[in-house]
């Protein structure tokens, strides 16, 4: 139990960062949060360790999560004041970078299981395989779903016309 | 347009971008993207929604934890919820003997096919129980829609409710909601004092003219009376004193109908 603890601990910041970013709220992405863990500490005699636990907490909270947006609860609405002022001050030496704002209002347009794998992958790091266990679909769908994902985040930020010839490094 | 043994396919690219390839193939896909501009165009917006990501809502994997997230006060507070719920079962035994007590004791009283005092009591308190330790939606329609309330209510348990107002007792209305009993709808009106002390009053509808005397239970801490009067059947509960539980009961009787 105090290891399991530990684990979950470790992993509650990883959580609060997903949840602020499906459902672009502070204060609902924390809500989301607890019910997660609480959850998760109820039925800790279901987690198998052959399944990581990071997966399977993440499993937890989009349960809950679509759960709640099934009952029309937590829903992203466009881009919160709160994110608006996270523009930072060196964006202008950077013009390269993607105007985050936009960012924002595009990643809340997307479809929801678009949005959910992008952001287990592209924001929290899960690799393919712990990404597909914890939205529980195939490795190939989720393929998909990303490769849609970024697709429709490039075209909403309007980097997809015209392809613009430049060295990446 | 690329003619190479190995072309590159939309999952080699993602695959690369998020780091999910093997080394020999991550560096041949590498190779390969230095001869084709577009697609290592594409790696490259990709990599900017990342970074674009990260700067949004890193920061939010840096704030300090606040308590209700920290899984050993969840684990607490789950213990003190079961110990709660234990203690509120125990309780819960005592109030149906007492309320049988006083229903035999009543049965003069009430009619004789009459839904129990021991379920309208019980269903009063678990109502009470449910919301008056709600902080953020302790009623659906709030005090200031006192008209409104008392039009929805008498309309859905179809009779003519007044609110009884126990302002002249120290209570004032925080308003009211509209619940499920056993044999269908049931208004709780829930009044609280200055020391935030709330008591809810429970109506449901009933059929007939029968009336019954005030009867009074005990839960605990929560004490209840009920009685029966006009067509509804009305319990008042809360955390009171005896004495000023019963003039509320007695103010609220006085003014139902």
């Amino acid at each position: 139990m105090t290891a399991f603890l530990d684990e979950i601990e470790a992993l509650v910041p990883s959580l609060r960062r997903y949840a602020r970013a499906l459902t672009n709220n502070t204060d609902l992405a924390d809500d989301l949060v607890q019910d997660c863990l609480e959850r998760a500490i109820r039925k800790r005699g279901l987690w198998r360790p052959q399944m990581p636990l990071r997966a399977w907490l993440f499993r937890i909270l989009l349960n809950i999560y679509r759960n709640d947006l099934r009952r029309q609860r937590r829903r992203p609405e466009g881009t919160p004041f709160e994110l608006l002022a996270v523009q930072p001050a060196a964006q202008p030496d950077q013009p390269h970078r993607l105007d985050l704002a936009e960012t924002a209002r595009a990643l809340a347009q997307l479809p929801n299981d678009q949005r959910e794998a992008l952001l287990l992958v592209a924001l929290e790091g899960l690799g393919y395989a712990e990404a597909a266990t914890a939205l529980d679909i195939p490795q190939g769908t989720l393929m998909s779903r990303l490769g849609r994902a970024r697709a429709e985040l490039r075209r909403l930020t309007g980097r997809s016309q015209p392809p613009r010839l430049r060295t990446v490094k | 347009m690329n003619d190479k043994p190995a072309p590159l396919t939309d999952f080699d690219l993602l695959a690369y971008a998020d780091g999910q390839l093997d080394a020999a193939r991550h560096s041949e896909v590498e190779r390969l993207l230095a001869e084709n501009p577009v697609q290592a165009e594409t790696v490259g917006e990709w990599r900017q929604q990342d970074e674009a990501l990260a700067a949004l809502f890193g920061p939010a994997s840096e704030e300090v934890v606040p308590g209700r997230l920290q899984p050993r006060n969840i684990v607490r507070a789950g213990a003190a919820a079961r110990n709660r719920v234990l203690q509120f079962a125990a309780a819960a035994t005592v109030l149906v003997g007492v309320g049988i007590g006083a229903g035999w004791m009543a049965r003069g009283l009430t009619e004789p096919s009459g839904r129990s005092g021991v379920t309208l009591v019980s269903e009063a308190v678990t109502a009470h129980s449910i919301y008056s330790v709600e902080v953020v939606h302790p009623v659906e329609v709030r005090a200031d829609q006192e008209a409104h309330l008392a039009t929805w209510l008498s309309r859905r348990l179809d009779r003519p409710l007044t609110i009884p107002d126990l302002r002249a007792k120290d209570f004032d209305l925080v308003g009211g909601r509209l619940l499920p009993a056993e044999t269908g709808p049931a208004a709780q009106f829930m009044y609280e004092d200055k020391a935030g002390h709330r008591v809810t009053l429970y109506v449901v509808p009933r059929s007939g003219n029968s009336e019954t005397a005030l009867l009074y239970s005990q839960l605990d801490r929560l004490e209840a009376f009920y009685w029966t009067d006009k067509g509804i059947s009305c319990a008042i509960v809360g955390d009171l004193p005896r004495d000023r539980l019963k003039a509320l009961a007695v103010a609220s009787y006085d003014q139902l109908g």
